[in-house]
């Protein structure tokens, strides 16, 4: 077995697997044992993975997959996710050169923008977290959910805009700010 | 290309996922359109926020899952999760049960005075130690129907034969006041310390020090050394498990049995 050329190809993609399994779960401890199933479950099919092709939608319909057969059953997704009194390691952006949309959302209160999401019914919670987040293109978004790419247009059309609803007040401060 | 048009198109275009054909009439709307320019600025904020939000690996998934991935390559045992699906411990509901249960493991091990020997936690510790000398029987037909008119459908003993555990006995007891309908199983290929569970239920309210969910809700763990307990309520009936066996087949039975929603 390949370890070494498994953890090169998988291992860049932990934060995005363990971002999309606590969105899926709700909870941080549901989060860590998805992923980490989900790797071994990569692992033991790593020889059907093509190479050169994105290694991230390979490991993330595997987690899809996993949840929807093992974890789903009626989960119900709290509001808070970080426990008090943990750093919020996401509030460490890159300060690179941020362009204008980074710039504003570094005011934006992050933890508004998780509660949102997680108030989204679950397709179009996934949804977002495939495209919007994990940075999928629609086609591989709809690959790993079995649905059309339609499908996955319509529902990030839809869930944006609920989410700008619940948003607005912080994205148009920011808006008004920055513009 | 109207607005409308545009803004059924908003999100593909911000994505960059409009088809080829449409992109050029896309650009040029908005070349003359503020609102809709606005509103791409917008749709493309909302973007950035959602990015920022995602959440890292915690330095201690990254580890456990390299050790699991390492293990796993290597054909060793994997080694077990922190923590297993949805078991949320509630330290302070915990830390009550402990106290309440060290007390009456305590009385019943050392023969001193249980703190609240009225309580129904007080009298199923007291109940599950027993049985643990003397095991169950089985009931007579009029105690089988006694508990059926009382719990009804709850009073059947399950099946867990899917979890590995044989049913030994059951029996109907008197805890605290409540007539509850008791089950004994063993998983008889685990070693004898770590091979029993018991299931009690009556019908009534959770006992106080054993807060767990009350007609829907997660469940929590309470352990006294080698046991483990969960607790819960559905339909006015309370449900107590408790045993030596893995703490997580011993959640996935309580799942089983309907302790969560």
């Amino acid at each position: 077995m390949d370890l070494e050329g498994f953890e090169a190809a998988t291992v860049p993609h932990m934060n995005a697997l363990y971002d999309a399994a606590l969105r899926l779960s709700g909870d941080q401890a549901t989060a860590q044992d998805l992923t980490q199933e989900t790797y071994l479950r990569a692992l033991r099919s790593f020889n059907t993975f093509a190479p050169g092709t994105n290694c991230r939608a390979w490991l993330l319909r595997i987690q899809y997959n996993l949840f929807c057969t093992q974890y789903r059953r009626g989960r119900r997704m709290p509001l808070v996710w970080l426990d008090e009194g943990e750093a919020d390691p996401s509030l460490d952006l890159p300060s690179a050169e941020p362009g204008p949309e980074e710039e504003a959302v570094r005011r934006l209160d992050r933890e508004a923008v998780r509660r949102a999401i997680a108030q989204l019914p679950e397709d179009f919670r996934v949804t977002v977290t495939l495209v919007d987040i994990d940075g999928l293109t629609c086609a591989e978004a709809a690959t790993v959910m079995g649905v059309p790419r339609g499908t996955i247009l319509s529902r990030l059309h839809r869930a944006r805009r609920r989410l700008e609803a619940m948003l607005l007040p912080e994205l148009g401060r920011v808006q008004a700010d920055d513009l | 290309m109207t607005c409308d048009d545009f803004q059924l198109r908003i999100t593909a275009y911000s994505l960059g996922e409009l088809e080829e054909a449409e992109v050029p009439a896309a650009r040029d709307h908005l070349a003359a359109c503020d609102r809709c320019a606005s509103k791409v600025l917008l749709d493309r904020q909302l973007t950035a926020a959602l990015r920022a939000s995602a959440v890292p690996a915690p330095a201690a998934t990254r580890a456990a899952v390299l050790t699991a991935v390492r293990a796993e390559a290597a054909g060793q045992p994997l080694p077990r999760p922190a923590r297993r699906p949805n078991r949320r411990r509630h330290w302070a509901a915990l830390a009550a049960a402990l106290l309440a249960a060290a007390a009456v493991v305590a009385a019943a091990l050392l023969v001193v005075p249980a703190p609240d020997p009225g309580s129904p936690l007080a009298a199923a510790w007291s109940s599950y130690h027993d049985q643990g000398k003397d095991g169950l029987g089985t009931p007579t037909p009029a105690e089988a129907e006694r508990m059926f008119a009382v719990l009804g459908p709850d009073s059947r003993t399950p099946d867990l034969a899917a979890f590995g555990l044989e049913k030994t006995g059951w029996e109907a007891r008197d805890l605290a006041g409540h007539l509850a309908a008791v089950a004994e199983y063993r998983d008889p290929t685990a070693d004898p310390k770590h091979a029993r569970v018991t299931l009690m239920r009556w019908r009534g309210e959770l006992p106080r020090d054993a807060p767990g969910p009350d007609e829907g809700g997660e469940l929590a763990a309470y352990t006294w050394g080698r046991h483990t307990s969960y607790w819960w309520r559905a339909d006015g009936v309370v449900w107590c498990l408790v045993g030596t066996i893995d703490q997580d087949r011993l959640y996935e039975i309580a799942e089983h049995l309907g302790g969560e929603s």
